[in-house]
């Protein structure tokens, strides 16, 4: 089968760290030396929890983030996706069923989840549904944690979620931007949220800390 | 004759015994209540417009039982008197306890509101009053209990007072559904009559109230007129550019006098945070005022104002600092002067605070106008001539509210459960709802019942079953979530304030606390206060002894200028330039007009004037049409997008009630030739819904549709933490609507009421056409002007742009770089 790249698309190939790191807008990073997909806080079922508490948000959109996910995978055909934590927003419901069915259509694919505040689902659904979870992981000297690190933890470079990040743009005439955004601080790193149902919180970035914001369907750096 | 029967005796003996001679309109409220009509009684303040209805249903009692109304008790509900404030159902009730004792008539007059005790409800669940004063929430909160008919087994009329302050908003749609089922359960048995202060469409008013089907409803109205004074405080200097960024506190000296040479005087500012400053800056201006001087608004504790309200009864305050929270009518007999901080923006209100001062009828009101800005001065001088003319300004009734129409039915569903067809012709039947079509009422229903379009076997919605034609919540959870929520229109999250030892001060919206860090002070309740930390949806703060704090800013304290005003206020302007005035306000301000004039040009009635300046944030267009600030937000955001179809631009929007600013990083493409054109109404409603801006302003209003319909969680009280899986951010909702579920009837709601309230459709369409017969004067001043400089440096702001997001995101780099 050939996968032709659709222009409408663009990541953005950073170096860094000795490793090349598709950034992508569709709220991923695909890790070229691994074949691995990166995504954090999805939050999968966030919406099915709204509606059983009879708050009715659209049905939905977890299939639609769950699609897009699908569309990442048969572009970069990945060995491995790391989940860097909050994958479902909270206890069972119906959603993980959803999941489920939608699994098994890439039953070889390796799925690790970094446990985050929102996992809190018993270890046997996780293994069910055929995934990995750990509190942290490291491979080839890259470290996973969901809560970002403060400080040098000893590893080489440090990926997380848990902050939703957005960064704000401002320039002449007063014009002012949010957008979601990819942060590489000095030892850590910040995924955006996957999941659409997520809020997000304003980033703060050092000056020479590199930023990339997803505008539309580009990515752009910004700092 | 009506005038002879016992009832009317007892009642005329009785005024005759306490020297009261009834004025015309209580005569012939009475009249015609005792001719089983409902209708609308319009009187000013003060002169007893409570006693033309109160009196009426005490005679029909008498007439009623003859001999045994001294005797008869356990009459159950005979009288509901619903009022929008929970501080007028006290003294309302008070002063009808008064007569009834001295009339000796044993009902008990009962009060239903948020205040009210477990005890008291309890109590009232087993005999109801004969007279219950009630919120319009918590007629809701009675319509949600089980078996609800039977508290209303014996109503017979049902008054709403205030009502024109209830007519323009959700709460007055509130009473429109409440009345709809107490007049589906009570059926022609049920009179209905309204209190009003003077609206410009009192008829319509009428039609709002009895519903548009009605046919026998009628308007009593007093021709009675209340004597004002309005005095504008003239500052010493008039500066040149003027600012409010002070909000007056400059002028705060001239102040004192009237406070001092007052028995109690009222200080009305138009935002909460406002009366924090001006309460904090007379205190330090005048040490002596500590404990003569007190601050009112909607934000501090229950308890506390209460006090506040008693305090001004008895006569032991020289002055209260407050806002709106103080508008409605209680007496406070006391008070013999109040200062209007700022402009009032309307008419109506400026004469309801004007009111609160010389309360016993045929005394002259004191007003003293104390302007934030030099240009305020002009809208004394308008207020005047609008006070004058009588110019007043209508209430807009809200139409087809679908979230207070779900919140509803979800409150009938909670109690007895509810038959659809039944409901339907009920609610058909009532002013805001008179046009809904069948569609949407079925829509309505499967939200609740499926939560909108359902997703086959994976969905889990659960909140009202449906069998057949009835609808009913049989989660017990689910019934007490909503009963906690019914009467959150609350837009922003508000936060409990306490001490860490222990002590209630006030509430404030989380969008504020949020930005803090503990540590950093702030101002509430008029004292200062440090952020400690957020437990359980209340903020902890200790005492701080910082000198610097951050005052609150409140959102909706902007209120937007009247179009009534607008009018008067571009006469003024035109009389200044004439140099013939004869206001000191516009004699006072004639440096400033000469400044004015020789910077740029002040316009006439028939002109628009627009400047262009440039400065070294970039292009400045500054238009004035003295419109207030909604229409200015539609005009600029439509004006923006007309200039930006000429060539790819980026605008930052900033607007104040006088004029707009459009702000761009190169030159605005607006000149002499297309200016008409550009101010066309060609394709106006196409090319407001293209602008960004109707987007954004649904957003904002989409925030209070989310509460009210019930997709906010706001917690348990002291349970947060547990549900914190159920919390969300209307804007982001919002976003997920307008992305999976464009139809939903909510969404559009949210861009109706973009569309009609805060967009002012119609009338942006006339000033449009205002302008297409004027002349367009557009001048090039060297500097910033004094009518541009306000809306420079004291106002929001907005985007509006037709360059490509990537674009304007590598613009915005390369000038950072």
């Amino acid at each position: 089968m050939q996968f032709i790249k659709t222009d409408s698309v663009v990541g953005e190939i950073f170096h860094f760290q000795q490793q090349h790191w598709h950034l992508l807008p569709q709220r991923a990073i695909f890790w070229e030396e691994e074949k691995t997909l990166i995504v954090s806080d999805m939050h999968l079922g966030k919406a099915a929890h709204f509606r059983k508490a009879g708050i009715a948000v659209p049905a939905g959109i977890e299939q639609e983030d769950l699609f897009r996910l699908q569309q990442l995978i048969t572009r970069y055909l990945p060995q491995r996706i790391i989940i860097v934590g909050d994958m479902f927003h909270s206890t069972e419901n119906n959603d993980v069923q959803y999941f489920r069915v939608w699994r098994q259509q890439f039953a070889n694919i390796f799925i690790n989840l970094v446990k985050g505040n929102h996992d809190i689902m018993p270890d046997e659904v996780y293994e069910q549904l055929q995934i990995q979870v750990n509190t942290t992981l490291t491979i080839s000297g890259i470290h996973f944690i969901h809560e970002p690190c403060e400080d040098h933890n000893g590893f080489q470079y440090t990926f997380s979620g848990h902050f939703h990040p957005a960064f704000v743009m401002q320039g002449a005439g007063k014009q002012r931007l949010r957008l979601p955004c990819f942060y590489f601080g000095p030892h850590c790193g910040i995924l955006p949220a996957f999941g659409h149902f997520t809020g997000s919180a304003t980033l703060d970035p050092a000056a020479d800390d590199p930023v990339f914001v997803i505008a539309g369907k580009s990515i752009i750096r910004a700092q | 004759m009506q005038q002879h029967t016992g009832g009317w005796k007892v009642i005329h003996q009785w005024l005759e015994g306490n020297e009261f001679k009834p004025f015309k309109f209580q005569e012939d409220a009475w009249k015609a209540y005792l001719q089983g009509k409902s209708g609308i009684v319009n009187a000013p303040t003060g002169f007893g417009k409570t006693f033309s209805l109160f009196l009426g249903v005490l005679i029909a009692w008498i007439d009623a039982h003859p001999k045994e109304y001294t005797r008869k008790t356990k009459n159950g509900l005979q009288l509901l008197w619903i009022t929008p404030l929970r501080a007028l159902a006290k003294d309302i009730a008070r002063a009808m306890e008064a007569v009834l004792k001295e009339l000796n008539i044993p009902w008990q007059v009962g009060i239903r509101s948020g205040d009210t005790s477990l005890a008291a409800r309890a109590a009232q669940k087993k005999q109801m009053p004969e007279i219950l004063l009630i919120t319009p929430e918590s007629l809701h909160l009675l319509l949600a209990q089980k078996e609800y008919p039977n508290l209303f087994k014996h109503l017979h009329t049902v008054v709403v007072d205030e009502w024109h302050e209830l007519i323009g908003s959700k709460r007055g749609v509130m009473v429109e559904l409440g009345l709809s089922r107490l007049k589906g359960l009570r059926k022609e048995q049920l009179k209905v009559w309204g209190i009003s202060a003077t609206i410009g469409n009192l008829d319509e008013a009428l039609e709002v109230l009895l519903g548009p089907y009605h046919n026998d409803g009628l308007i009593i109205r007093a021709k009675l007129k209340k004597n004002i004074a309005l005095k504008s405080v003239i500052p010493h200097e008039i500066e040149n550019y003027p600012w409010a960024g002070h909000l007056g506190i400059k002028m705060l000296p001239q102040a004192l006098p009237v406070i001092h040479d007052s028995q109690t005087t009222l200080i009305f500012t138009n935002t909460r945070s406002q009366s924090e400053i001006w309460y904090q800056a007379l205190l330090k201006e005048d040490p002596m005022l500590a404990g003569a001087l007190a601050l009112h608004h909607g934000s501090i504790d229950m308890e506390l104002r209460i006090w506040v309200e008693e305090a001004l009864h008895n006569g032991i305050l020289k002055a209260v600092v407050c806002t709106a929270s103080l508008d409605l009518g209680v007496d406070f007999r006391p008070v013999d002067s109040v200062i209007q901080v700022g402009s009032p923006k309307g008419v109506a209100r400026f004469l309801q605070r004007a009111g609160r001062s010389g309360h016993q009828p045929g005394a002259v009101s004191k007003i003293f106008f104390l302007p934030t800005h030099a240009l305020e001065l002009v809208e004394a001088a308008a207020l005047k001539a609008a006070m004058e003319e009588e110019l007043i300004e209508s209430r807009m009734p809200v139409l087809l509210a679908y979230d207070v129409l779900l919140q509803y039915l979800m409150t009938l569903a909670v109690s007895d459960g509810f038959h659809a067809a039944e409901i339907w012709e009920e609610v058909r039947q009532t002013f805001c709802y008179q046009h809904i079509t069948e569609d949407e009422w079925l829509w309505l229903l499967s939200f609740l019942t499926t939560g909108g379009e359902a997703l086959g076997s994976y969905d889990e919605f659960r909140k009202v079953e449906r069998e057949g034609d009835f609808f009913i919540c049989r989660s017990r959870m689910m019934a007490m979530r909503h009963r906690l929520h019914i009467g959150t229109i609350v837009s922003d999250a508000m936060l409990k304030v306490k001490f860490m030892t222990g002590g209630y001060i006030g509430v404030i919206e989380e969008s504020f606390i949020s930005r803090l860090q503990p540590g950093d002070s702030f101002t509430l309740a008029g004292r200062n206060l440090e952020f400690t930390l957020i437990k359980d949806m209340t903020v902890l703060v200790r005492k701080s002894n910082s000198k610097r704090s951050i005052v609150p800013s409140y959102q909706g304290g902007r209120i937007p200028l009247s179009s009534n005003l607008g009018r008067m206020l571009r006469q003024k302007f035109n009389e200044a330039l004439s140099g013939k005035s004869r206001d000191p306000e516009l004699i006072a301000l004639q440096p400033l007009f000469q400044l004015q004039e020789s910077l740029s040009h002040i316009p006439k009635d028939n002109e628009l004037l627009i400047e262009k300046i440039n400065t070294k944030d970039g292009y400045h267009l500054f238009v004035y049409p003295f419109e207030g600030r909604l229409v200015h937000e539609v005009m600029a955001a439509l004006l923006a997008y007309r200039l930006s179809l000429i060539q790819p631009i980026t605008f930052s929007i900033a607007m104040n009630d006088y004029g707009f600013e459009l702000l761009s990083d190169q030159p605005i493409p607006l000149t002499q030739e297309n200016a008409k054109q550009l101010f066309t109404t060609d394709n106006l409603l196409i090319e407001l819904q293209t602008s960004v801006n109707a987007t954004e302003m649904a957003r904002r209003k989409f925030r209070d549709i989310a509460v009210i319909a019930g997709l906010i969680f706001q917690g348990y009280p002291g349970k947060h933490k547990a549900n914190r899986h159920l919390q969300s951010s209307a804007s982001l909702l919002f976003n997920v609507f307008k992305d999976y579920d464009p139809q939903n009837l909510l969404l559009k709601q949210a861009f109706n009421e973009a569309f009609f309230y805060q967009m002012e459709e119609a009338r942006l369409r006339e000033t449009l056409e205002r302008i297409a017969v004027s002349k367009i004067v557009i001048t090039t001043p060297q500097r910033l002007t004094p009518f541009c400089f306000p809306i420079k440096v004291d106002s929001l702001r907005d985007t509006m742009t037709s360059e490509k997001l990537e674009d304007r995101i590598k613009k915005l780099i390369t000038t950072n770089d």
